[in-house]
């Protein structure tokens, strides 16, 4: 079920296509771009795997101020450094694709925003995840006091059990209010 | 798919319905409205009932139908996205400044590119066939049909002309009077001129409105964005590139410190003890009594002015054109010195940055478009000679032929005056005002210097700057067909100033307010202007006598009753075909079913109160195409009527 040296066989290529939200062309750009990003040695390889630093040099993941996040949800790696094989590079464009549900793009939103990858996102979790979003320049910051405001407020609006923390089923009650939410999860090579 | 189309079905089918239902108990009113009722709320159940019952396969079914349609919606958006103008510089505005300043600036691309679509409506229907028909020479010269031109002399002449329109400039295709012809030389092919004027000045108006409401509904819609909803959905993951990056960063730092903020501001006043609070508020009426107070004088000032500059209208040379600009030059006095006052106004009242916004805009609008209303209405009492004094000059050509002699070119000089002039003020000030500035405040260091500081963007009095350089051109159009192409020219060189002042000249805004609030504002305050146009144009079409001795409609009694003879020139056919698009049995279920297609509840109400009152609706409709003024009067005449007949045919059936 692997891929095989530098070309997806027939059978690959369709087992991907009911696999994922992908087409087949989406599927064929995805190998050719991976298999650009692997050493010469490991082209020949069955299930290689690009690590974290080389992945974040495609341009569609590299001024994403989220992309290490992304990288370490979608490995399958033992050692949790964030490298992918192509059937996880694969599952990330499949999340990331104009036709996944609603339900799979906010899953996988929690999992990125979940920065201790505990399963819920507490006050720690939101203030990098609002540092992320803000840039985190010296001149251009939330200041502290804000910050707290901030996150107590997020966490009055979203919190319905009032446990402190923004579990996977309140996340989820948010997002679906967001009529933008889909069509701006989008990541396409 | 199915389950979509099965849906708009059912409304259909109940429209038809509710038709047959009307046609049946035509005689029984009471009947009908009971009726109506009932069918609605059934309707209504109805639809609820089905939503609870569809199965999940349905539901599917339908939400690949909503994907798809989602899609193609995505793809149309990226299409006209890749077209937008400016695209690259509003958005660096927007990182830089805030998203209160790039909506100005989205306003302003919004104003061009509606001039600009103006200027080919308007060149297709009323310049190009005028350009390729002859001329027609007027037979039966007559006292009133006299035209004379004044002929250019002196170089500096020249440039005087072209400021004001006249001289050279008032005898071409800018102005009313150069639109000539009325016949056709040759029988073979005809196109009807004054009609095509007409309606390409109604049409343009109806074509403005309907951009105004379609932009301004969605903003209506977008509903309050909570911070977990910035925060948890406000990544747009398909940016590319470290400075879209960036600024897309900005954006949402700049966001949720105008939320921040504008909390903080309310808990703060909600913990004011009351002594405070009374205070404050009562400090606040009493601002809004001073505003009042200042605009009320300004009004009397722009008023005592006019009268002033069209008494003394005979002088030559630099004086004369002193006095014919005297009236633009106090209501653009008027206009800088007022809201600055109101700015001061509103540092006292301590309102959120968003209120501020929108208070300051209302104000000043009130202030701009009702001074521009004084100059127009003394500008009309001059040709209808209003007041009794002038009596003398109107008897004779029903306007007042000796100061005007082609009265309709005399406006849209006028509103061409105001145009250039606007234009020039702020190209002065862009040049002679805001360099200075910045040069003296980065080299001289010295204390007031540095206390008056860079300036900073006023977002709410470059707006209605906007507001009031287009009302003016509503105004014109009719009068001067080349102004909105004019105006698209003035409003690009005014982009490219405004931009090039703000990343130069002005220090960024210490605080900024929400765009979505304010950007609906100005779009509601645009719509003030456009309703003043729209008077302006119906009080011309239908009450002043055009000029005998200009234009294309020197023959008929006023402007609009040109449209009512073409029609009945039509040929019969064309005439019953035309009766029957307008009358009930066509209209009615034409204009439900399209009420289908965007909104379901809203037919239901609409149909009822249709329904109820049918004949008051055709009657006046008709009744208005004759007479567009007294269409108002009109209108609750015939509904009374209709009210009366109603009773009393409820009373004899009972």
């Amino acid at each position: 079920m692997g891929t095989t040296a530098s070309q997806l066989s027939k059978e690959s290529l369709s087992e991907y296509q009911e696999l994922t939200f992908l087409t087949k062309q989406e599927i064929l750009l995805a190998h050719k771009r991976f298999t650009e990003l692997l050493e010469k040695h490991e082209k020949q390889q069955i299930d290689a795997r690009a690590p974290m630093g080389r992945i974040t040099t495609l341009p569609e993941l590299k001024s994403n101020p989220f992309k290490e996040r992304i990288c370490q949800v979608f490995s399958t790696s033992e050692q949790k450094d964030g490298s992918l094989t192509f059937e996880d590079f694969l599952d990330l464009l499949s999340a990331f694709s104009d036709s996944a549900t609603l339900e799979i793009k906010s899953h996988y939103a929690f999992r990125i925003f979940d920065f201790d990858d505990d399963g819920t996102l507490d006050c720690a979790d939101l203030e990098k995840l609002v540092n992320c979003l803000t840039g985190e320049t010296n001149d251009a910051k939330l200041s502290s006091t804000e910050m707290k405001q901030l996150i107590s407020n997020i966490l009055e609006e979203s919190d319905i059990d009032k446990d402190g923390t923004v579990n996977l089923s309140e996340f989820q009650h948010v997002i679906s209010r967001s009529p933008d939410f889909v069509s701006s999860f989008k990541i396409v090579l | 798919m199915y389950i979509l189309c099965k849906g708009y079905l059912i409304h259909v089918y109940l429209i038809i319905l509710l038709y047959i239902v009307y046609f049946k108990l035509l005689g029984n009113c009471e009947g009908i409205l009971s009726c109506c009722n009932i069918i609605s709320l059934l309707y209504v159940l109805h639809r609820e009932v089905q939503q609870m019952r569809s199965p999940a396969f349905s539901r599917d079914v339908s939400w690949r139908g909503r994907q798809m349609l989602r899609k193609l919606r995505n793809k149309c958006k990226e299409f006209l996205y890749f077209f937008s103008l400016w695209r690259k510089s509003v958005q660096m505005i927007g990182g830089n400044f805030g998203g209160g300043v790039q909506s100005y600036f989205v306003f302003l691309r919004f104003l061009v590119v509606l001039n600009f679509v103006s200027f080919f409506l308007i060149a297709g229907f009323v310049l190009i066939p005028t350009f390729c028909l002859l001329c027609f020479i007027f037979s039966n010269p007559d006292e009133c049909k006299v035209y004379e031109v004044k002929n250019t002399t002196e170089i500096y002449q020249y440039l005087l002309d072209f400021l004001s329109g006249t001289g050279f400039m008032e005898y071409s295709y800018l102005f009313y009077g150069y639109y000539n012809i009325t016949e056709m030389p040759n029988r073979d092919f005809f196109y009807n001129i004054p009609l095509a004027y007409i309606l390409t000045a109604v049409f343009y108006f109806a074509f403005c409105l309907i951009c105004m409401i379609t932009r301004s509904v969605p903003r209506l819609s977008t509903g309050v964005s909570s911070y977990s909803m910035i925060v948890f959905t406000g990544w747009d993951y398909s940016c590319l590139g470290d400075r879209a990056t960036k600024l897309k960063q900005k954006n949402i730092l700049y966001q949720l410190q105008v939320d921040l903020e504008e909390e903080s501001r309310k808990r703060h006043e909600a913990d004011l003890s009351t002594s405070k609070k009374v205070i404050l508020y009562s400090l606040r009426v009493l601002m809004t009594f001073l505003s009042f107070g200042f605009i009320g004088g300004a009004f009397y000032g722009i008023y005592v002015t006019t009268q002033f500059s069209q008494v003394n209208d005979v002088k030559q040379g630099i004086l004369g054109f002193i006095i014919q600009y005297l009236p633009s030059m106090v209501i653009t006095a008027g206009n800088f010195v007022v809201p600055l006052l109101c700015d001061k106004i509103a540092l006292v009242e301590q309102y959120s940055p968003s209120t501020t916004i929108i208070l300051a805009l209302l104000r000043a609008v009130f202030l701009r478009l009702v001074s521009l209303g004084v100059l127009l209405y003394t500008l009309w009492s001059q040709i209808t000679c209003y007041p009794d004094e002038l009596k003398g000059n109107c008897t004779l050509c029903e306007y007042n032929n000796n100061e005007f002699q082609c009265w309709e070119t005399r406006v849209g000089q006028e509103m061409y005056k105001l145009t250039m002039f606007d234009l020039l003020i702020n190209v002065a000030v862009f040049l002679l005002v805001e360099f200075p500035r910045r040069l003296v405040v980065d080299n001289c260091s010295c204390k007031p210097v540095q206390w008056v500081g860079r300036q900073e963007f006023v977002v709410p009095s470059n707006v209605l700057g906007l507001v009031y350089g287009q009302t003016v051109v509503w105004v014109g159009a009719l009068f001067c067909p080349l102004l909105p192409a004019i105006n698209t020219l003035k409003f690009v060189i005014l982009f490219y100033c405004k931009k090039i002042t703000l990343f130069q000249n002005c220090r960024p805004a210490l605080r900024t307010f929400r765009s979505t609030t304010s950007t609906f504002f100005f779009l509601v305050v645009l719509l003030f202007g456009w309703g003043l146009a729209t008077v302006v144009l119906i009080y011309s079409l239908s009450e002043i006598r055009p000029s005998y001795g200009c234009g294309p409609f020197h023959s008929s009694s006023t402007m609009w009753s040109t449209v009512p003879d073409s029609f009945y020139n039509l040929s019969n056919v064309t005439q019953e075909f035309l009766f029957f698009v307008g009358s009930q049995a066509f209209s009615i279920p034409l204009f439900a079913l399209s009420m289908c297609v965007t909104s379901q509840y809203a037919i239901c109400v609409m149909m009822t109160c249709i329904l109820n009152s049918p004949y008051c609706a055709f009657h006046g409709v008709i009744l208005c195409l004759s007479s567009p003024w007294q269409c108002g009067d009109v209108l609750c005449r015939s509904f009374s009527n209709c009210l009366w007949e109603k009773h009393c045919t409820a009373k004899s059936s009972a």
